[in-house]
């Protein structure tokens, strides 16, 4: 099994913005859950980090959040995303293809040099 | 923005604490739930599920003071903390809160009020439009370096020949008798009247609020001329501005028509209530030693002070090789406007903020001396919150907080202290400060309070606070408070305090002293005439030639007269202006005039009197005859001289029957027939000048403005209604005021009273202070040293011991801090020596009372601490030990 990476500095909330706009209102332990699935279980999301990023979102106005009945009748909190949410995910996604697009170019052996 | 928002969350975050909190655990609660499901769903037993989501959630506490973290302001929490805890540890102890905050507020207010003062007086600007362009342009006298008024001629050279300026006006500005409207009978007032030249408005940049200026036709040489009006007496006599245009005033016995009135801030020079144009209804003097003109200007931009100086300079140089007669030895001195009003008050102002600022310092080392002996009492307390965990830094924070809540709380009271101390001292000032009446609390002020509550704050935390840094746990937590090094350290802090109170005590002390003794030497000064009981009638008869000031002078021969007869009069006469200020002064030439009027002959105070003013005001008549009804204008002219100028003009030779002449009003000469006594003409701080006194019916034009000297048997004042009725039944266009000789004596010397009066009252808080310092100082170390003083006694030292034993440390201190104080005093008095009279700034015997009454102040204040140490019972120091 590979080893576990643990979720890069200021990637989670890009993260948990992403997870909102796929699935729609979700609780803490359904975002960590979904998170670690789509990695593909390659990253372990510390659940307790989780909840002070989900405050921080909070207060900056990207999310919502309401207490409300989970699949199995508990009672969880749920976050949604806001409109300045949705704005700011596609800005930072836009951004980190951006990033990732100049590093590809770093990393990728290059032709027209010998 | 979004962060910003966030921030306000976080603030919002810091009240409803306690609900958020049951919000997150119930939020943790149902995560973990979830993750226990999800576990048992994928087949682990319930204990397993358990610990799984457990470990995987990681520490619930820790999660939580991150999550706390976040949602509110650490640093903010912290310091409401603190702040609850000091406001606690305040009311733990209200009379030491008491005090301090007195303390404090006494040094803060006092502070705050003096620096409202300056800030009025000195700082703030000018309220005309770009202030700092504006200049005075004097005469420049080389021989003395001293300024002076400006003659017509000059001025027009001025203003033709030069481009450092904008704007240029001559003004001159005078109390006037102005009677407001055209109604018979209406009574003439004193108004202070200005003349002012075309440009004088375009200096400030005002205009009329209401009406217009001066057309060219009322403004032209021997026009009409017109008055424009202050807001102030637009609404004293006419109801308001609007009301008076078109109305009129008469004044030099013209009648002039109002065409504008000027905005209500709108008073320069002086308090003036009319303005006129120059040359129109009195005409212009034309003689270039005639100085009676004041100067104003504008700079052209980018023009500066020193630019402007030097071209105007070289025209005064031009002006002294075209005019040797009447200018040599004169140049021109451009000055700031703001400059020039404040000239005499800035030293006597910036002394005062200095000598509170010494008593901030003091209050400072008090209060320092107090949480110091409080910091060690608390060092056990101190020791054991490091032991459970607390930072230093974080300690210190806490006794910092105290120290700011103290200061913020004296810095209200003081505040408080600052709106009575600025009423009082704008009452003691002398009335000529200008713009005193500004003086208040507004929001410059209160910055200033609050700026000087935190740096006091600082200075007096500052001690405890080194203090707890040093402790050293260990022993604080072991030992119990007085056997611990802190408390030696702590101990060297505080005589350290204390020598710098008594070393600031004795600077103020001894300038304070200096001030008393140079005011005293100034009372006793001998003024050369007697002042008691003597009336001031200030009058003044409209006149503009020779005819109708003939007319006035008639008057003043028939009022006098009068006056005479009433009952309880003793004497009277009349003067163009009271000793204390002279109101013309000149050349003189004995015999025969030269044929070229040299400026370079001797100078003289020209006077008009009526016969009988030597005799009204007790001047003695030395030699000859004092003036009488024989002096008419027809009569060979006459003088009397002083002894000054008999002395300065006649060595070995009787002045009587010899003739003088001077240019007052005519080159007549005039035969002396008497010599009087001198007279400080210019208040008790100058030496008496030579003066030259001529009879008023042979200078009638000099003498339309008189004031009425009345020597009277009872108190001055009850005459003056009798007065007033007989002068308006004589002429109802003389306007009259009334004060007293002494009054005037006492406000020719209200700045020396003013800083020599305050300047004491700082010194004497000083001193107190210092006493409570030393008290404070000698008491806790009598406390601490009573087992080691009922051991001494024990083995049998005598009460006169243990009282030596107190007052030599007492000395130490004291001595301590005299040497510094006095080395301080002996550099800073010098600033002091340009206000002083009669007395050096090193005058030894000022110094030899400062240091007694110092001395004598801290034996007095450890005097209950060495009583207190005398009747320390030894067997109860044992049995403690």
């Amino acid at each position: 099994m590979a080893e576990k990476t643990d979720v890069w500095q200021g990637t989670l909330a890009l993260m948990v913005l992403k997870t909102l706009e796929t699935l729609g209102p979700l609780h803490g332990y359904g975002i960590a859950r979904r998170i670690e699935q789509t990695s593909g279980d390659l990253l372990s999301v510390n659940y307790g980090t989780l909840y002070p990023a989900l405050l921080k979102l909070e207060q900056e106005g990207y999310i919502d959040s309401e207490w409300g009945q989970s699949d199995n009748h508990r009672k969880a909190k749920y976050y949604r995303l806001t409109r300045a949410g949705r704005k700011q995910l596609a800005k930072e996604a836009q951004e980190w293809d951006q990033a990732t697009a100049i590093l590809a170019r770093f990393l990728t052996p290059s032709e027209d040099r010998s | 923005m979004r962060r910003l928002r966030a921030w306000f969350v976080r603030l919002g975050g810091l009240f409803k604490k306690e609900r958020s909190d049951r919000a997150f655990a119930a939020e943790m609660d149902s995560h973990l739930q979830m993750h226990i499901d999800d576990n048992l769903r994928s087949g682990m037993t319930a204990d397993e599920a358990r610990r799984h989501a457990l470990i995987k959630l990681g520490g619930i506490t820790q999660t939580k003071e991150i999550y706390g973290e976040r949602r509110g302001i650490p640093a903010v929490e912290t310091l409401l903390q603190d702040l609850r805890f000091a406001v606690r540890m305040l009311l733990k102890n209200p009379g030491f809160t008491v005090v301090a905050v007195l303390i404090l507020a006494l040094g803060i207010g006092a502070n705050t009020a003096m620096f409202s003062v300056v800030r009025a007086v000195l700082l703030k600007p000018l309220a005309y439009s770009n202030p700092d362009r504006i200049v005075t342009l004097a005469s420049f006298w080389k021989a003395n370096s001293g300024k002076g008024q400006v003659s017509a001629p000059d001025y027009h050279d001025w203003h033709d020949q030069s481009s450092a300026f904008e704007e240029m006006a001559y003004y001159g500005a005078w109390d006037t008798a102005v009677t407001a409207g055209t109604a018979t009978g209406a009574t003439a007032e004193y108004a202070h009247a200005a003349q002012i030249g075309p440009e004088f408005f375009r200096v400030f940049g005002v205009t009329p609020f209401v009406g217009r200026e001066f057309s060219a036709e009322e403004a032209k040489r021997g026009g009409p001329g017109a008055a424009l009006i202050s807001y102030a007496y637009a609404a004293r006599h006419f109801g308001d501005e609007a009301n008076a245009l078109g109305k009129r005033v008469q004044m030099a016995g013209k009648t002039l028509d109002i065409v504008g009135a000027m905005p209500a801030g709108f008073r320069f020079p002086e308090n003036t209530d009319i303005w006129y144009p120059t040359n129109t209804i009195v005409p212009d003097t034309e003689s270039r030693s005639a100085h009676n003109y004041r100067v104003i200007a504008r700079l052209r931009d980018g023009v500066r002070l020193e630019q402007a100086q030097a071209q105007m300079a070289a025209i005064g140089a031009r002006l002294e090789e075209k005019y040797p007669d009447s200018n040599k030895g004169k140049s021109v001195a451009v000055t700031q406007l703001r400059d020039e009003m404040v000239n005499e008050f800035r030293l006597t102002l910036y002394v005062m903020l200095v000598a509170v600022g010494v008593v901030l310092l003091i209050a400072c080392a008090n209060l320092a001396n107090m949480l110091l002996a409080k910091a060690v009492a608390r060092t056990r307390e101190m020791a054991i919150r490091t032991a459970v965990g607390a930072g230093r830094g974080r300690i210190v924070r806490q006794l910092v907080t105290e120290s700011i809540l103290l200061a913020l709380i004296a810095g209200a009271a003081g505040l408080a202290l600052a709106f009575w101390g600025c009423r009082t001292l704008v009452a003691l000032a002398p009335g000529d400060v200008p713009r005193l009446a500004e003086a208040g609390i507004d929001g410059d002020v209160l910055l200033f309070t609050l700026g000087i509550s935190m740096v006091a704050s600082l200075l007096f935390g500052l001690a405890p606070a080194l203090q707890v840094l040093r402790v050293d746990l260990n022993s604080a937590l072991k030992q119990s408070v007085q056997r611990t090094g802190v408390g030696s350290m702590a101990d060297r802090m505080r005589q350290a305090l204390v020598v710098a109170e008594i070393a600031l005590s004795v600077i103020l002390v001894a300038g304070a002293g200096l001030l008393i003794k140079s005011f005293v030497a100034l009372q006793n000064v001998e003024l050369g005439f007697r002042s008691e009981r003597v009336l001031v009638v200030g009058t003044s008869v409209p006149a503009s030639d020779l005819e109708s000031a003939r007319r006035a002078t008639r008057f003043y021969k028939q009022l006098l007269a009068e006056v005479r007869a009433f009952p309880g009069v003793l004497d009277a006469g009349a003067t163009m202006e009271p000793p204390g200020h002279t109101a013309s002064d000149g050349s003189y030439w004995i015999d025969q005039l030269p044929t070229a009027l040299n400026v370079s002959a001797p100078h003289a105070v020209f006077s008009v009197v009526s016969p009988g003013t030597f005799a009204t005001l007790g001047i003695p008549q030395q030699q000859g005859r004092d003036f009488n009804d024989g002096d008419t204008y027809d009569a060979p002219f006459t003088a009397v001289i002083n002894e000054a100028l008999a002395r300065q003009a006649f060595p070995n030779q009787d002045p009587i029957g010899h003739s003088i002449f001077c240019g007052l009003d005519s080159m007549n000469g005039m035969k002396i027939v008497g010599i009087v006594g001198n007279v400080r003409q210019e208040g008790p701080a100058k030496e008496p000048s030579p003066e030259i006194y001529m009879p008023y019916e042979q200078h009638p034009q000099p003498a339309i403005a008189l004031s009425i000297l009345v020597r009277t048997s009872m108190p001055p004042g009850t005459i003056s209604p009798a007065v007033r009725d007989k002068i308006h039944a004589l002429s109802v266009d003389v306007p009259v005021k009334f004060t007293t000789m002494e009054a005037l004596n006492s406000e020719g010397v209200a700045a020396p009273r003013f800083r020599t009066l305050l300047l004491g009252i700082f010194a004497a808080l000083a001193v107190g202070l210092a006493l409570a310092g030393v008290y404070g100082v000698m008491s806790y170390v009598v406390g601490q040293r009573s087992n080691e003083i009922g051991l001494r006694m024990a083995l049998g030292a005598s009460q006169s011991d243990v009282l030596r034993l107190v007052l030599r440390q007492t000395l130490l201190l004291a001595g301590a801090g005299i040497v510094i104080g006095l080395a301080g005093a002996a550099a800073v008095t010098q600033f002091l020596t340009s206000i002083l009279f009669g007395v050096k700034a090193t005058d030894p015997a000022i110094y030899a009372a400062v240091v007694a009454l110092l001395v004598l102040t801290a034996l007095g204040a450890s005097y209950v601490p060495a009583r207190r140490a005398m009747r320390v019972d030894p067997m109860v120091a044992l049995r403690y030990e």
